[in-house]
């Protein structure tokens, strides 16, 4: 099966085969041939590059490391500039989940981003499946429109959705969509970019398999669900922690529909928390850390899932 | 045989042959997804652009105007202010965060120790929320914060709250939001150098030619296709900037409208003023403008693509 060029020439192709093939690998080959006579040269620029690298090391900890210092620091002791605490205390983690909400924004993110993870992997692998294997009219063109939607912006969105969301669509399904959890999992229901990881994946995986299910007089659905999906493995991976973590981070389309703080999530806690409190550092800090500290366990335990996502996520703004 | 091979498709798409359970199937398998992409994508193009045409207040559509939201918009002062931040912004941006990335790309492309632990450490602020980034450099660029206290040691002393003098506000948010998005780009560069083939660095290197002039010479124009995906990509994600700004300000882009982009404009109008189809005409101005800025660059520099 020949691919379009279109989708040929999208970079998700490159991440997801390098995802299929090798992983980190993929972009970890060896670079410099070594070149005799030219030691001197090396070592000054061996040490140029540790230094260079050094240096940008200390830009991109710093912000972390002083996130982490802070939150662990009484009020009084961020009035002057001190590095380590002098009383090393959790007193703004306690405040921000008993004092603030961040206890109840936590449990918003949570809810949310499982639930359009769930809703993402389910829907995308077998939209994904449907459109890698089996044959329907129109199946290119539909596809095409699929890719397409990654072009629109949310902005362009906003009002349209919002309309739908709070006048058009509760007049038919009798529920309230803003606020409410159930608005914003609707239209976050399954992703371009999910279904795209999944149909690329699926594209992959020898058709032995499935004829073998086949002529075993398996069904459609139970060819997917009991043969491909368990293949699709790594596919499954990348969606789950990509949408997890867009959804953990998201702000936009949070903000836009939980308009009640009861549904606030972590993102939108800390905006409102800075905006109030402007200087309740340690809590500030303290909330920020907690947004981190799931992503950096999930980035840590999967990284080269997230390389998979680079291009379908796109440069945030 | 021509005949033979008609009849046969005739049949082969007959109620309850294979290939018409196989079509059903796949359509039910995408009908979900279908759905939620015409309903949420597709369609809300047409509707934004009908919207706008209204004036459209909380409950729905109050008055046709035409296109009075476009006229009203082209006068409108905050308006172009937010274009002006924007594209200030997108410029400063987009500058500082490819040439840091590429920077990123090229030192952790050498062979080094630890090497796959730096780029999984450059690349983690473009996955990490951005809200709590944001808070974290609020904090780092407040009036006693960490910035002050280092340029303090240099015998720099001010008192300056970066993110809240509106001479530095918007500056300010470049460097958080290069800094951050640093990362992605570094990926992207990272990929297409890893496709230059060893073959040319040791051709450079017999020449006799130093890192520096291989760099210019021979590493950043083989890197072309890729230069034209990260600017295309770049720019249309700093047009888009909402979420720093944001928290920074608030919806009302202060201080004086020094952070106020287009994208916090739109939402200002829509979210917190509920003028639904003048927030509608900026959503399409702003969506034009992207359309146009990305159709020009790939006029001047050809199809973007990841080498």
């Amino acid at each position: 099966m020949t691919e379009p060029p279109e989708v040929r020439g999208l970079p998700p192709v490159v991440a997801v085969d390098a995802l299929a093939s090798t992983g980190e690998a993929a972009i970890d080959a060896p670079v410099h041939g070594h070149i005799p006579g030219r030691e001197r040269a090396e070592q000054i620029r061996t040490v140029v590059i540790y230094l260079v690298l050094t240096l940008i090391a200390i830009l991109f900890a710093v912000p972390f490391l002083w996130s982490v210092l802070t939150s662990l620091k009484p009020l009084s002791e961020t009035l002057s500039f001190t590095f380590l605490p002098k009383t090393w205390t959790v007193s703004a983690y306690h405040s921000v989940f008993t004092e603030f909400s961040f206890g109840r924004y936590t449990l918003n993110s949570v809810i949310i981003a499982a639930a359009v993870t769930v809703c993402n992997v389910f829907l995308a692998s077998l939209g994904g499946y449907a459109f890698a294997r089996l044959r329907f009219p129109g199946r290119e063109l539909l596809f095409m429109l699929v890719l397409g939607t990654l072009m629109i912006p949310d902005q362009l969105r906003l009002v349209p959705v919002y309309q739908l969301l709070v006048n058009v669509l509760p007049k038919y399904l009798h529920v309230t969509l803003v606020p409410s959890r159930l608005g914003f999992i609707l239209i976050n229901l399954v992703s371009a970019a999910s279904l795209f990881l999944m149909r690329q994946y699926f594209l992959t995986i020898p058709r032995d398999l499935e004829e073998a299910a086949k002529l075993d007089g398996a069904g459609y659905f139970k060819t997917f669900w009991r043969v491909m999906l368990p293949l699709a493995g790594p596919a499954v991976a990348a969606v789950t922690i990509l949408t997890f973590q867009g959804t953990w981070n998201g702000l936009f389309w949070p903000l836009v529909i939980f308009q009640d703080s009861s549904l606030y999530t972590l993102p939108i806690g800390i905006a409102r928390f800075h905006q109030v409190y402007t200087t309740l550092w340690p809590q500030l800090m303290a909330a920020s850390v907690v947004a981190l500290v799931p992503i950096v366990a999930l980035y840590v335990l999967f990284q080269r899932y997230f390389v998979a996502g680079v291009a379908a996520a796109g440069v945030k703004g | 045989m021509a005949a033979i091979s008609a009849r046969e498709r005739v049949q082969r798409w007959a109620w309850g042959s294979e290939r018409l359970r196989e079509a059903l199937v796949g359509y039910a398998f995408i009908l979900v997804p279908m759905g939620v992409f015409l309903v949420f994508f597709i369609f809300p193009i047409g509707y934004a652009v009908y919207i706008s045409r209204y004036e459209w207040g909380i409950f729905g559509k109050i008055d046709y105007v035409g296109w009075g939201n476009y006229r009203t918009l082209f006068h409108d002062e905050i308006f172009w202010r937010a274009v002006k931040n924007t594209a200030m912004f997108a410029v400063a941006v987009v500058a500082l965060e490819v040439t840091l990335g590429l920077a990123l790309a090229v030192v952790v492309n050498q062979t080094l120790r630890f090497r796959t632990f730096y780029r999984a450490g450059f690349y983690f602020p473009s996955i990490a929320s951005s809200a709590a980034i944001t808070a974290i450099f609020i904090y780092i660029l407040s009036a006693n914060g960490l910035l002050n206290s280092f340029l303090g040691l240099f015998g720099y002393h001010t008192s300056r709250p970066w993110f809240y003098d509106s001479s530095t506000a918007l500056w300010s948010i470049v460097g958080l939001n290069g800094w951050a998005t640093s990362g992605t780009i570094m990926l992207f560069y990272l990929a297409a150098l890893q496709s230059i083939s060893v073959e040319v660095y040791e051709a450079a290197a017999i020449d006799g030619a130093r890192a520096w002039r291989t760099f210019w010479k021979v590493t950043f124009p083989l890197l072309r296709p890729a230069h034209f995906f990260v600017l295309v990509v770049a720019v249309i994600g700093a047009l888009q900037i909402f979420d720093q700004a944001f928290i920074v300000a608030g919806a009302d882009g202060g201080p004086n409208y020094s952070t106020m982009t287009v994208v916090l404009y739109l939402y200002n109008k829509a979210i917190a003023s509920v003028q639904f189809g003048y927030a509608a005409a900026v959503g399409v101005v702003l969506f034009v403008g992207i359309f146009v800025i990305t159709g020009v660059q790939r006029l001047l520099f050809g199809r973007p693509d990841v080498a």
